[in-house]
């Protein structure tokens, strides 16, 4: 039913003499929501941002719509439709959720060099869409520095949403919330889900990927040592795949395909 | 393991927010006092100042401290375009000495008035792309870069110089600062236009509001897919360009080139930066905040002088008034 969107094969990377990716692989398919857990060091972080353009892989193919792609930068990334909510968010504090919003996509009137900023029409768009998500929705005006940290990351995802023609990319989107905001964020990823768009979410959370996810891979010193769709694995079992005591569930792609 | 999370969590949600309601009540209040430091002070200086010496409201005092203003305003609102990105610029009030001396020496030359003001201009947007090559590429401190370029520019303005002033007798470079419209003199008026165009930059451009947010969050602009670097190369060359315009400022002030530097210039600009509420962690900027603290320098300095102040002690209370000002404005970001 669905098609393949992102392949990753054989992904390496190395920063020094250290190898953060030892030949990673997996597959994420379209309109699904598919995680990546792994313990501290295992490579979730540095693969990311290869999918992101932070990072240039040393070697091995990124694969989007079955293209061959090689991103240089974030906008390389931005430009093949895959959108990143950072860790970190990547908010600018001091500057309104509008202006997060549309932060280098900024809506501009007039000729040349000679361009306005269309202050108004982005507020309102702004306003527009955070009401679709309808998740514990920030004035736009507002700087983000004043939002919760619930609003902030609805924020970010927003902005993911808004830009992404295809794909998001979620790095620990709850690890900083508390439990109703959580739902929250995990209800707007259902909503994203629904909306067409493929998920890839990177979680230390086994309940929230059992909860969340269709898809999981799991990592371990740079490579993808495990996938298997999520239901057919007890939390347990995630766990003693992260941590090892359960060498490999599966081939690394046996069952992910079907 | 697992069954014992949601307790400590909620706890821990309960009291997030409670300190963050109480942070949002001291931020809150924090942002009305940035903005509104230079205005009220402004306001009250006037008022004493009034009381103690009627003559200083008199229209020919406001209008010549307007007049006196004109280059602190045009360097404070370079200042501002530095410290945005969360930088500094030491090296701007060397670089007005040195758009001075470039400018009398294309004087000199020969050339006429305007390619000579030209000459200064690209003077400021020469050094201020040095600074801006070292800072957004090369990663040096702004600190260090704007210090060596300091005593760089001061150098080139000696040795070109010989560390002479050269007199400029242009009537119509004069004329911008000794005439002017309703008495307020043309310089004052064209360091307003300047501040006028520059919020247009910083408010309602896509450039300016990628300056704020590498101001903000550097490597929030990056992974936003800003470039950096670039950004900051622009504001520095906008920083040098003001110092540009404030060597023309001076030589029509003054009549003459001005090999030496007048450090006071510096401490001045960055003081109404201070004053004006820009935030010296960067990401945050008025252009109406350094315009009013400029202005109220000024007015601070000169109304001592018509006090009968020794003029020794007008740096003496500049450094007061900017520790006041910044420890106001303490505990940002």
């Amino acid at each position: 039913m669905n098609e393949v969107k992102v392949q990753v094969r054989d992904l390496r990377k190395s920063f020094g003499s250290v190898e953060a990716l030892k030949g990673a692989s997996l597959d994420v398919r379209a309109g699904e929501i598919t995680a990546i857990v792994g313990d501290n060091g295992a490579g979730k972080s540095t693969l990311i941002k290869c999918l992101t353009g932070l990072y240039t892989p040393d070697s091995g193919e990124i694969l989007v719509d079955g293209r061959p792609v090689s991103f240089r930068s974030p906008q390389d990334a931005r430009e093949a439709g895959i959108e990143t909510v950072y860790q970190d968010l990547a908010l600018c504090d001091q500057l309104s959720v509008w202006q997060n919003l549309f932060l280098d996509r900024e809506l501009t009137a007039g000729f040349g060099p000679f361009r306005i900023t269309r202050r108004r029409a982005m507020r309102d768009t702004a306003a527009e869409l955070l009401a679709q998500l309808a998740v514990n929705v920030p004035p736009v005006t507002r700087t983000v520095k004043r939002l919760s940290g619930g609003q902030r990351q609805a924020v970010a995802i927003a902005r993911g949403v808004m830009w992404a023609k295809g794909m998001i990319i979620l790095d620990e989107p709850t690890a900083a919330l508390g439990l109703n905001e959580t739902a929250q964020v995990e209800a707007l990823i259902r909503r994203v889900v629904e909306q067409g768009q493929t998920v890839l979410v990177v979680s230390h959370n086994f309940e929230q990927v059992k909860r969340l996810t269709d898809q999981v891979w799991v990592m371990r010193g740079g490579r993808v040592v495990g996938g298997t769709r999520t239901e057919d694995v007890t939390g347990e079992q995630l766990v003693g795949m992260v941590t090892g005591a359960i060498p490999t569930v599966e081939t690394p792609r046996g069952r992910g395909r079907r | 393991m697992t069954t014992t999370r949601p307790h400590p969590s909620v706890e821990a949600g309960a009291a997030r927010s409670d300190r963050l309601r109480e942070a949002l009540r001291r931020i809150g209040t924090e942002e009305v006092w940035t903005k509104l430091t230079a205005p009220v002070a402004l306001v009250l200086l006037i008022i004493v100042f009034s009381i103690l010496k009627p003559r200083f409201i008199s229209w020919p005092s406001i209008t010549t401290m307007l007049a006196d203003s004109t280059i602190p305003i045009v360097l404070a609102l370079g200042a501002t375009f530095a410290v945005t990105l969360a930088g500094i610029d030491l090296s701007l009030a060397a670089t007005v000495a040195l758009g001075s001396v470039t400018m009398a020496t294309a004087h000199q030359a020969g050339l006429p008035l305007v390619l000579c003001c030209i000459v200064a201009l690209a003077t400021g947007l020469v050094v201020g792309a040095l600074n801006g090559t070292f800072v957004g590429w090369v990663r040096i401190p702004d600190f260090i870069v704007s210090l060596g370029s300091l005593s760089l520019v001061m150098g080139l303005c000696l040795i070109i110089s010989d560390g002479k002033p050269v007199i400029i007798s242009e009537p119509v470079l004069t004329a911008i600062s000794t005439q002017g419209m309703g008495g307020i003199r043309f310089n004052f008026l064209i360091a307003i236009a300047i501040a006028i165009v520059l919020h247009v930059v910083l408010f309602h451009t896509r450039f300016g509001t990628h300056l704020l947010a590498v101001g903000d969050n550097p490597d929030a602009a990056t992974a936003m897919g800003l470039r950096v670097p670039r950004i900051k190369l622009a504001g520095y060359m906008i920083c040098g360009l003001m110092g540009g315009i404030g060597a023309i400022m001076l030589t029509s002030y003054i009549g003459s080139s001005q090999p030496a530097t007048n450090t006071d210039y510096l401490l001045k600009a960055i003081a109404a930066v201070v004053l004006g509420g820009v935030s010296l962690f960067g990401g945050r900027a008025t252009i109406y905040g350094p315009v009013l603290g400029a202005i109220l320098l000024t007015f601070l300095q000169s109304g001592l002088t018509l006090l009968g102040v020794d003029a020794f002690y007008s740096p003496l209370v500049i450094g007061i008034v900017v520790i006041a000002a910044a420890t106001l404005m303490r505990g940002r970001k």
